[in-house]
């Protein structure tokens, strides 16, 4: 029903008007032509006109000179046959017209034709005017006969040949739709791919293959702004590492000086957190920008999330984990052999973000609880803490408004790192799902689901 | 850190920044390395390791004249010695990962001193054995070169399964080692459903080290991670 109503379209209805005036036009077009036909059939010198004016003029003996003068002038002849089949009186007779006739003859002439003339015939008690017209002049229809039930089926006739003719356009119709919508069809989906910022390359042959080359270059286009912007995204953040190592190496250095001062290793401790702050920054502005513009291959292979998680949460206690902090793995025993295609490298950057924006959020620490588990057949990763949470208006507005690196709005809300918009970027490029759960003083939740192959 | 013996490891620095050099250089002998030596380019860098012959080099990956990896390549002939990659790329660091060069690891710029630092030590305790085979614990002492124990005067003998996991656990002293690994050093790739027998080695171990096998004090269990060793102190 859905195919047929596409096709029942505003299109359609002006279809239809069309093709009712262009009836109307018919009509008149034709009604125009044939006025003259009509007025001449039906003007002074038609056959019924003419027959009863000479009728009236003439009578079995003769004609009077004025109808004689008129049949003349007008080209016509006649003649009077009395009941006995022969000429009382002629007018203008034609030579090979005979003066004598049998009841065949007049039966078969008085519905036709006399010798090719078109003749018309008008009885009286005496006997039987015949008016003859040029040759050429009328066509008679000397079989006019139907049966009554044909006749009377006309209507449904024509009704049946109207609903044929409307099936037929409307055929017509539905298939040059069809053939345009197939032909439009690449076109308007890559036009799709290319409103959402992605590149296409479209080959359309035909009329359409200038639409389809400009649509190319546009895109060819799109796709070198991304290039530049994602390269020069990718410039900056390699010429502020090398500063910032320096930056970050004597702060902390400052840090742990047993010749500074309190003061001293304070302020050196401020710009150590800071710069570490600008550090993650720029690993995650390098990265999103490149995941953005699918300018960053996925590396995937076969990995247990297990084993990764393990050595993830090592690697951050052996790295010297401050002690405020917990950090527990729970693997549930059905998902421990679990593998899934994934980068691993990104798949632990995304883990550690949501780790890093737990550490963040709760400075005063927390415990925080990486879990895997199997539910409904999918692979539910669980990053979790038992920290001050976030309030039920926060959670909607993280949920549902785009990111500043996202928005074209100009009240750009800046509070949010890029770190929680990587992950998410991250686990969509794994063709995984992801939702946060929270309220406030109850935690902060992460859910990543991930279809998976779980192997024994 | 305990592994003073690593302190004596000569360390080769190869970068042309000065003023990172210098960081480095700090970093590394406030940790303890006394025995360091810094190139500004590639050529010196090669010269260097040629004349000193350093038990580790640190390369950046960008240098004046030509890059850290062709330097490694070119180091490669002549040494086996581990190598620390400097980089400010994140793509170099997975051109290093993907392409498998043989560097040893890898430090991202910007980077934390310790965060170096683990990755020297942890580099360093991998390609250099402790001098000394002997491993000093709270209840007793491990001879690791005759694969035995001695626990106040009582010689036990350690199976070759016990002498990996222990090995293994004490080249990551103090730090814990995630399940997965030590099954990789005891049963090679991929080990799946290993973890009951990695359990009972483990007992085992902890029956001839601890003083008291219930209570164990120097190989600690990290729950739902692994196990970590802890030297005494």
């Amino acid at each position: 029903m859905k195919v047929f109503s596409k096709y029942i379209s505003k299109h359609l209805l002006s279809f239809i008007r069309l093709i009712s005036s262009l009836v109307v036009l018919n009509i008149a077009a034709f009604a125009f032509t044939f006025y003259s036909a009509v007025s001449k059939n039906f003007g002074s010198t038609s056959p019924q006109n003419m027959l009863k004016e000479v009728a009236a003029a003439s009578s079995s003996n003769g004609i009077t000179d004025e109808a004689e003068r008129m049949l003349i002038t007008n080209f016509l002849w006649a003649m009077y046959l009395n009941t006995e089949g022969s000429c009382n009186w002629t007018v203008n007779l034609p030579e090979e017209i005979p003066t004598e006739y049998s009841i065949q003859d007049i039966a078969i002439f008085s519905r036709g034709y006399l010798k090719d003339y078109p003749v018309f015939v008008w009885s009286d008690e005496n006997g039987l005017l015949v008016i003859g017209y040029p040759q050429n002049s009328y066509m008679k229809i000397t079989s006019n006969y139907y049966p009554i039930d044909t006749v009377r089926k006309i209507p449904l006739f024509f009704l049946g040949i109207l609903v044929f003719d409307l099936l037929v356009l409307f055929l017509a119709y539905s298939r040059s739709k069809a053939k345009i919508s197939k032909n439009t069809e690449p076109i308007i989906s890559s036009i799709a791919t290319l409103s959402e910022g992605k590149s296409i390359n479209l080959s359309v042959s035909g009329e359409l293959s200038e639409i389809a080359d400009s649509i190319n270059k546009a895109s060819n286009i799109i796709s070198r702004q991304n290039t530049a912007r994602a390269n020069w995204i990718s410039g900056v953040s390699h010429d502020i590492r090398t500063p910032l190592s320096m930056i970050m190496g004597y702060a902390d250095r400052i840090v742990n000086d047993k010749n500074a001062s309190n003061q001293i290793k304070e302020q050196a401790a401020v710009i150590s957190r800071q710069s570490i702050k600008i550090k993650d920054l720029v690993q995650d502005l390098n990265l999103v920008s490149k995941l953005e513009y699918e300018m960053q291959p996925l590396q995937k292979e076969n990995t247990r999330l297990s084993k990764l998680l393990r050595s993830y949460a090592i690697d951050l206690i052996n790295s010297g984990l401050s002690e405020s902090y917990s950090l527990e793995v729970n693997i549930s025993p059905d998902s421990e052999n679990s593998m899934i295609e994934c980068d691993t490298k990104l798949i632990t950057r995304a883990v550690n973000n949501l780790v890093q924006n737990s550490i963040h959020s709760n400075p005063k620490g927390c415990i925080i609880t990486l879990s895997l588990q199997i539910t409904e057949n999918r692979l539910l990763l669980t990053v979790q803490d038992n920290g001050i949470g976030i309030s039920a208006e926060k959670l909607e507005e993280l949920k549902n408004k785009p990111h500043y690196m996202e928005s074209i709005d100009d009240r750009l809300d800046l509070r949010h790192g890029l770190g929680l918009l990587l992950v998410r970027q991250i686990i969509e490029a794994h063709h995984g799902t992801i939702d946060v759960e929270s309220r406030l003083h109850e935690g902060y939740k992460t859910n990543i689901y991930f279809s998976s192959n779980p192997r024994p | 850190m305990e592994q003073s013996f690593l302190h004596t490891k000569k360390i080769l620095l190869v970068d042309d920044e000065p003023e990172l050099c210098k960081l480095v250089i700090d970093i590394l002998s406030d940790d303890g390395f006394s025995n360091i030596i810094d190139a500004g380019t590639a050529q010196t860098g090669l010269n260097f390791a040629r004349q000193e012959k350093p038990d580790l080099a640190i390369l950046d990956v960008m240098l004046p004249d030509g890059d850290g990896f062709s330097l490694m390549k070119k180091l490669r002939t002549f040494t086996d010695i581990p190598i620390i990659f400097l980089t400010a790329k994140d793509e170099a660091a997975d051109k290093l990962a993907g392409l498998g060069l043989g560097a040893d690891d890898y430090v991202v710029k910007p980077f934390l001193p310790q965060e170096l630092l683990l990755r020297v030590h942890a580099v360093l305790r991998r390609c250099y054995k402790a001098d000394s085979p002997l491993l000093e614990l709270e209840g007793c002492t491990i001879d690791f070169s005759r694969a035995e124990v001695n626990k106040n005067g009582i010689i036990v003998t350690l199976t070759a399964k016990e002498h990996t996991l222990l090995e293994t656990l004490s080249r990551n002293e103090g730090r814990i080692v995630s399940i997965d690994a030590l099954c990789e050093a005891l049963w090679g790739d991929n080990p799946f459903g290993y973890e009951n027998s990695l359990n009972a080695h483990i007992r085992r171990i902890r029956e001839k080290i601890e003083t008291d096998p219930s209570k164990p004090v120097s190989l600690i269990t990290i729950k739902g991670l692994g196990y970590k060793l802890n030297a005494r102190k």
